[in-house]
């Protein structure tokens, strides 16, 4: 059974509290099921919402930060819109990854932490989505094998796009992006900061 | 024009369920004045839409015949029904309510005999029955009524059925002329009795109430199990009246719930269980009954009905509160969600699903004749700022029927208590 | 009084009664059969000019009105004269209407009119107008028995209705079992909220107002309070209650009074049966009623755990502990406090020290209502841990307790570590003895049933009320020890006339309920002294002003009345005669049921109204094929069902003969014995039902009337005449369709075993 001595602790509540956006929501969870029940990937979670809040309140920080629950969610708020506490589920949700990905707890191989890594390095570089080489990116992720054959199979796909225009080859090179880039990385950095400041100065 | 007569020392209740109508009975039991005022042509309230109380499996029309008998003979207590109190100011010790009485067409020469009902044709939706079922429009509402006379829906009038009524009627008791009228009326103090209404279940979007013919209510389900309603007590499904032998119960149907109502509607658990013991009666061994639930209420002795509810093993509890409900190509609806206990996901068909629906209080927050003190969930909160009006049984807060009448027992005393003060101000 | 009797009949020939019926042949049959000198047809007695007609030959002398027409329970209203003596043949409902309109029917159907007839008319000549006795006269004193919250707020809404009060209060000070209370569970629910967001304003727990509840009552003009007092012997009944109240030092004052409140609440569980959870074996394992003796005490304070004294920083709160189970030495049914309750104590070291670890382990967690669920919400924003989990064992370890338990959400076993351990343990009633344990020894048939009795007797507790009732002691219990009325539409029944249960000890409750419950008492003791002083019954039959009348010289003493009596009414004196006890009495008429020598009846119902009535039916002879049905029905529910059916088209034998009775425990053997030696073919008694969630209005009148009935099989055998012909059925109000069933089934069944061969 391990160490119990932190079990139904507060300790790891208040963390969450602290660090995870709409983290003090955790506690008013009454255990219904109904996020659990709603969600349309929860049979492929380990975790389901409700039980992670369970065990947030049980004091399982391991289990909880490294679950794959978090990267699963697809934002589709059916969890929130039937909460009968109006907890808002998908933003805790969200934030436990987010805070989970801080401490450098993301599970091995999870499929979703890298894909929501590569979108935001493509996204950030110049503002806009390069949707080829986010593509590309992530076809190629897990090797050259596997990248080559995941172009095949979706090449029928690609052609299409580029027929109809909504893929431009020459996007490989370069790529769109904003008039002002350089404005919006200002943008960026002065969001890293607040948000950096925020995490070092905790909530009450 | 009719005449009440009432004075500071008269006791005004309002609402004629089973709260108002045993809160009027104490008091006038006791030697006081009271008038008890119903907005539905009959006594009794939702009781009388009841078909068994819970957990004693008993029948509320037997209850109710006591409590008619106790009406029909007090000399102290004056009904009206179809009438509405519309307005009321004054103070503790000195009211005046006004009071909007309906027609009703229909006058106290009335015997029951039926022979207008046969002779009109247009039928409407039987409210008595939740709409499951019809009724013409000239109609007693339920058999049992109190008092014992035909109504005509006011659609009727100016209609030839209308003329068809009167001319059926022997007893010279129909009266097309009658008007609503406005009536003033003195009291001391208030009793306010105006219950409850089943939360709108089309709300609760994810159970589609309004889409699926066989997810129903728990009201319209005490409906159907009734033997003398509209289905002669068979219980069978809306859609295709097949019969219903494996029913989900989902509990928290509204209740303790952001989105719908706040409150714990108390009953639902008890009503559910109850509801189950219709199934096992009807089918026996055939029946199959899931109970979806966040937590089991059968508080203090009822926890002794849930003991025998749960030794049978065609009832299962199912600690869930489902996420929705599909309709199969069969029109069954499916039930998905997932077991917190244990976290088993389902999605399981059944014949028929009962919302256990919440209970919301009957009178918005915001159409109180006068201000009270009143709580976000909508009941009236027992303050001295109310003054001489007293809340009565579910306007107080979701109360069983013998909480209710306890409830109501009580109130009755308040408003005594004024009066009294009142009596001896005035000698 | 003893005014003559003036007899007037009426026969109302509308709602089809004349279409159906030959009205002429009712008139000349009720004139000349019933001796009724003046019978008047009307078109519609029930319309204003009809009930003119009566009203003016009651001012004109009628004394005895026999009312022909619809049921009894039709147009009350209309035909509601006072001080005067009424009979209803039913011919609507109970003719008319029960029977198909075609000529091959017509013959049956004018032969049940005209026996109804016949029954009322001579029903109406035995009737007598009640009167008020007189046997008390308006008290309005009220003795409310305990001092804790229950018994004080039934004082104080007593007194504020300008009724006295005497408070009986066991203890030196008032505040009984909540006296220690720290703070209360809030009464009301939020006010107001905020959307989108978190709640605000959530109730907290709340000053608990008990020293100023006693301070209003000592301070209240209206109010005695006897101190360190108890009830050494209560006499009377409703409007003349006699209470000796003792007091410690020995000093005995007696009171009189028009009723009575027990308000005893309750008593602590207890844990030493909970060995699983260490109680007893650490005082840091305690129960909830002794956590909140701890925070009275602390004032404010930091709680500490008791064996060390160190400030507690965690605990851990057993829901359901000793309850809600089926094992040995615990409770079965569920407090219904204990889960608001624990929420309160977990804010209690929330409010010291926020960081404190406080998990409450529930099975089901029951916060109802609008407040209950507030506060449930309020708990969990303070951050009170809620786990559904299921506690196996408290044991102690190296820095304090360990709690074994099952995580039902994780679905695990595990365990949490906490310095305090607080069980949500139960309440118990403080009733006395139930006086039926105590008839249970007297009246076990075997030695072995009177021992096992016997014991049940000796682990009672002593008398609350120490009743100077003929059977017991103290008000009688409904299940595991409750006070509780049994009857959900109405809550304050009680089989004690005139004393009425309030708050934990009629059925496990919180303080704003218990308050609440005590409201409703005083409304119904107040209510029981001023019928007494009318000399009127209380519910179910309120304000019916006949009570039983005996005859002294016939009595034989043998005190089936004073045994059988649901209600305690009679007494015996030393020569072991009945002392009938009016204003105790409910007028069920189980006494006159019960007596053999026929010498209980009341005024207006009696051994000789229903006989005659049943003599007056006119019996064909054994070849005429045309059997008579005696049906006895309560007029509660069976009488109504036959009522309803009819008016539902649903036919009935028109060979039955219904009488409707007060209840079935009223059923005299003689009516069953005159009616089969007078040539009836078959009786049916319908009644209400008699198990454990039996429906009798009047408690055991059914059971009664069914066990009395087992012994008429001797009386059936000694006339030669088969079992069937009598039948006992408990019917519903609801049996619409199976009521008139059960009745034609016995016309099948006469059919089949013949006639009986007793007519004459």
């Amino acid at each position: 059974m391990g160490d119990m001595s932190k079990n139904y602790r507060l300790n790891f509540l208040k963390e969450v509290e602290a660090n995870v956006e709409e983290g003090e929501w955790v506690k008013m969870c009454m255990q219904c099921g109904v996020c659990s029940g709603s969600c349309p990937l929860g049979k492929f979670w380990n975790h389901p919402p409700q039980e992670i809040f369970m065990m947030i309140r049980a004091g399982k920080r391991e289990e909880v930060l490294t679950s794959n629950a978090m990267w699963m969610c697809t934002s589709c708020y059916n969890c929130i819109v039937r909460c009968p506490r109006e907890l808002p589920i998908t933003h805790i949700m969200h934030g436990l990854a987010h805070y989970a990905k801080r401490l450098g707890l993301i599970p091995q191989q999870q499929p979703t932490a890298k894909f929501a890594q590569l979108f935001w390095n493509n996204l950030s570089n110049k503002g806009r989505v390069n949707e080829l080489k986010l593509g590309v990116k992530l076809y190629f992720m897990n090797g050259i094998g596997e990248g080559f054959k995941t172009s095949l199979k979706m090449k029928d796909i690609g052609m299409g796009m580029m027929k109809t225009k909504r893929m431009n080859p020459l996007e490989i090179v370069g790529g769109h992006g904003l008039e002002d880039i350089k404005g919006f990385q200002a943008m960026l950095k002065k969001a890293q900061e607040l948000e950096d400041q925020r995490i070092a100065t905790p909530r009450p | 024009m009719m005449a009440v007569a009432a004075t500071v020392e008269t006791i005004l209740v309002v609402g004629g369920g089973i709260s108002g109508m045993t809160a009027a009975l104490e008091a006038a039991e006791t030697g006081k004045q009271v008038v008890l005022v119903e907005q539905r042509p009959y006594l009794g309230g939702r009781v009388t839409q009841l078909y068994k109380y819970f957990p004693k499996l008993c029948f509320p029309t037997c209850g109710l015949e006591i409590n008619q008998r106790r009406t029909k003979q007090n000399p102290h207590l004056t009904v009206l029904t179809l009438a509405q109190v519309t307005g009321l100011t004054g103070a503790v010790g000195d009211y005046t309510a006004t009071i909007k009485l309906a027609p009703r067409y229909v006058n106290e020469r009335c015997t029951a005999c039926g022979d207008c009902a046969t002779a009109v044709e247009t039928e409407f939706d039987d409210e008595y029955n939740y709409g499951l079922s019809k009724r013409k429009g000239a109609y007693l509402p339920y058999r049992m009524a109190h008092p014992a006379r035909y109504v005509l829906d006011p659609a009727i009038i100016g209609t030839a059925d209308a003329e068809k009524a009167k001319a059926a009627c022997k007893y010279d008791a129909i009266d097309l002329e009658m008007r609503e009228e406005t009536l003033e009326l003195r009291c001391g103090a208030v009793i306010w009795a105006t219950g409850w209404q089943p939360y709108d279940a089309a709300k609760i979007q994810p159970y589609g109430y309004d889409r699926f013919a066989n997810v129903i209510t728990s009201v319209e389900f005490e409906r159907l199990a009734d033997v003398n309603g509209p289905t002669g007590g068979k219980i069978v499904r809306p859609s295709d009246g097949k019969e219903a032998k494996k029913i989900a119960f989902i509990q928290c149907a509204g209740s303790r719930d952001r989105n719908h109502l706040l409150h714990c509607s108390r009953i639902c658990c008890m009503a559910s269980m109850k509801q189950a013991t219709y199934v096992i009666d009807a089918f026996a061994e055939q029946a199959e009954i899931n109970i979806y639930y966040i937590d089991l209420r059968s508080i203090d002795r009822f926890e002794d009905f849930y003991t025998k509810v749960r030794a049978n093993k065609n009832i299962k509890f199912i600690k869930s509160k489902p996420s929705s409900i599909v309709a199969d190509k069969d029109g069954n609806p499916v039930v998905h969600g997932v077991d917190t206990e244990g976290y088993n996901r389902y999605a399981e068909p059944h014949d028929l699903v009962v919302l256990a629906v919440g209970m919301e209080p009957a009178v918005n927050q915001n159409d109180f004749p006068l201000a009270l003190k009143i709580n976000r969930e909508g009941f009236i909160e027992a303050a001295p700022e109310n003054g001489g009006v007293f809340a009565a049984g579910c306007a107080a807060d979701a109360l069983d029927v013998n909480r209710s009448a306890q409830h109501a027992t009580g109130a009755a005393l308040r408003a005594i208590q004024v009066i009294n003060r009142v009596a001896r101000a005035e000698v | 009084m003893a005014a003559e009797k003036k007899l007037v009949g009426y026969l109302c020939t509308g709602c089809g009664i004349s279409e159906r019926l030959n009205v002429n042949q009712l008139q000349t049959i009720a004139v000349r059969e019933g001796k009724i000198p003046e019978v008047k047809q009307h078109a519609r007695l029930c319309a204003p000019d009809g009930v003119q007609m009566i009203a003016d030959d009651i001012a004109a002398g009628a004394t005895h009105l026999m009312l022909a027409g619809c049921s009894r329970r039709s147009k009350v209203e209309a035909f509601s004269f006072p001080n005067v003596a009424i009979s209803r043949a039913n011919l609507r409902e109970g003719v008319i209407w029960a029977r198909p309109n075609t000529p091959d029917n017509q013959e049956t159907t004018q032969e049940m009119a005209n026996d109804y007839v016949r029954m009322a008319c001579a029903e109406l000549r035995y009737l007598n107008i009640p009167s008020p006795s007189g046997e008390q006269k308006l008290n309005k004193n009220i003795l409310v028995v305990g001092g804790g919250v229950t018994g004080m707020t039934a004082a104080l809404e007593t007194a504020a209705a300008g009724y006295p009060v005497h408070l009986v209060c066991d203890e030196a000070e008032l505040g009984g079992v909540w006296k220690n209370l720290y703070k209360r569970v809030p009464f009301r629910a939020a006010a107001s909220a905020v959307p989108n967001g978190y709640d605000v304003d959530l109730p907290q727990p709340e000053e608990p107002g008990i020293t100023e509840m006693s301070a209003q009552v000592l301070a209240n003009p209206l109010i005695t309070v006897h101190f360190n007092a108890q009830l050494s012997k209560t006499s009377g009944a409703p409007g003349r209650f006699a209470a000796d109240i003792t007091n410690t030092a020995g000093a005995t004052v007696t009171e009189n009074f028009g009723a009575i409140i027990q308000a005893s609440d309750f008593k602590e569980y207890d844990a030493n049966q909970l060995p699983e959870f260490a109680y007893g074996k650490t005082p840091d394992v305690m129960t909830n009623f002794e956590l909140e003796r701890l925070a009275k005490a602390a004032n404010g304070a930091p709680l500490k755990r008791p064996s060390d004294g160190k400030i507690v920083e965690s605990v851990a709160f057993i829901q359901c502990a000793g309850q809600r189970s089926e094992q040995n030495g615990h409770l079965p049914y569920c407090s219904g406090f204990c889960c608001t309750e624990s929420i309160k104590q977990a804010l209690y070291f929330k409010a010291q020290n926020p960081d404190c670890d406080t998990t409450i382990l529930f099975d089901d967690l029951r916060t109802p209502g609008a407040a209950g669920e507030d506060f449930y919400r309020c708990g969990q924003q303070e951050m009170v841990t809620f786990s559904k989990g299921k506690a196996s064992a408290v044991v102690k370890n190296s820095a304090g307790l360990t709690v074994k338990f099952q995580d039902l959400i994780l679905n695990e076993a595990t365990e949490l570590n906490c310095d305090l351990v607080v069980l949500a343990t139960g309440q118990i009633p403080n009733n006395g003895p139930d006086p039926y344990a105590q008839l249970a020894v007297d009246e076990a048939e075997t030695e072995e049933e009177k021992e096992a009795a016997r014991i049940k007797l000796e682990v009672a507790p002593p008398s609350i009320l120490n009743l100077d009732y003929r059977q017991g002691t103290d008000l009688p219990q409904l299940k595991h020890g409750f006070l509780d009325s049994h009857f959900i539409c109405f809550p304050y029944e009680t089989r004690r006339t005139g004393i009425y249960a309030a708050g934990p000890v009629r059925r496990p409750m919180d303080m704003k309920q218990a308050m609440d419950d005590a409201v409703g008492a005083a409304m119904k003791a107040i209510q029981a002294a001023e019928s007494a002083a009318n000399s009127a019954a209380v519910h179910p039959r309120v304000g019916d002003l006949s009570y039983p009348v005996f005859r002294k010289e016939g009595c034989t003493q043998c005190k089936r009345c004073t045994v059988e009596c649901p209600f305690g009414a009679i007494n015996e004196d030393e020569n072991r005669y009945p002392v009938f006890n009016e204003s105790r009495c409910r007028r069920c008429g189980t006494c006159m049921g019960a007596c053999p020598v026929r010498v209980i009846s009341f005024e207006n119902y009696s051994i000789d109204s229903v006989n005659q009535q049943i003599k007056a039916v006119d019996i064909p002879d054994e070849f005429s094929e045309k059997p008579r049905i005696l049906v006895l029905a309560c007029e509660n529910d069976a009488y109504p069902a036959l009522d309803m059916a009819a008016q539902a088209g649903i036919e009935t034998t028109p060979f039955a003969r219904v009488v409707p009775v007060r209840c079935l425990g009223s059923v005299s053997l003689s009516w069953i014995t005159d009616s089969l030696s007078s040539g009836y073919d078959g009786i049916v008694l319908m009644g209400c039902r008699r198990d454990e969630d039996y429906q009798c209005h009047f408690v055991r009148g059914s059971a009664i009337a069914a066990e009395r009935l087992s012994k008429v099989g001797d009386t059936l055998t000694q006339l030669n005449l088969e079992p069937e012909r009598i039948v006992v059925h408990e019917v519903a109000i609801t049996d619409l369709e199976r009521a008139p069933r059960l009745l034609n089934e016995m016309a099948q069944n006469i059919e089949k075993i013949g006639m009986s061969p007793f007519k004459f």
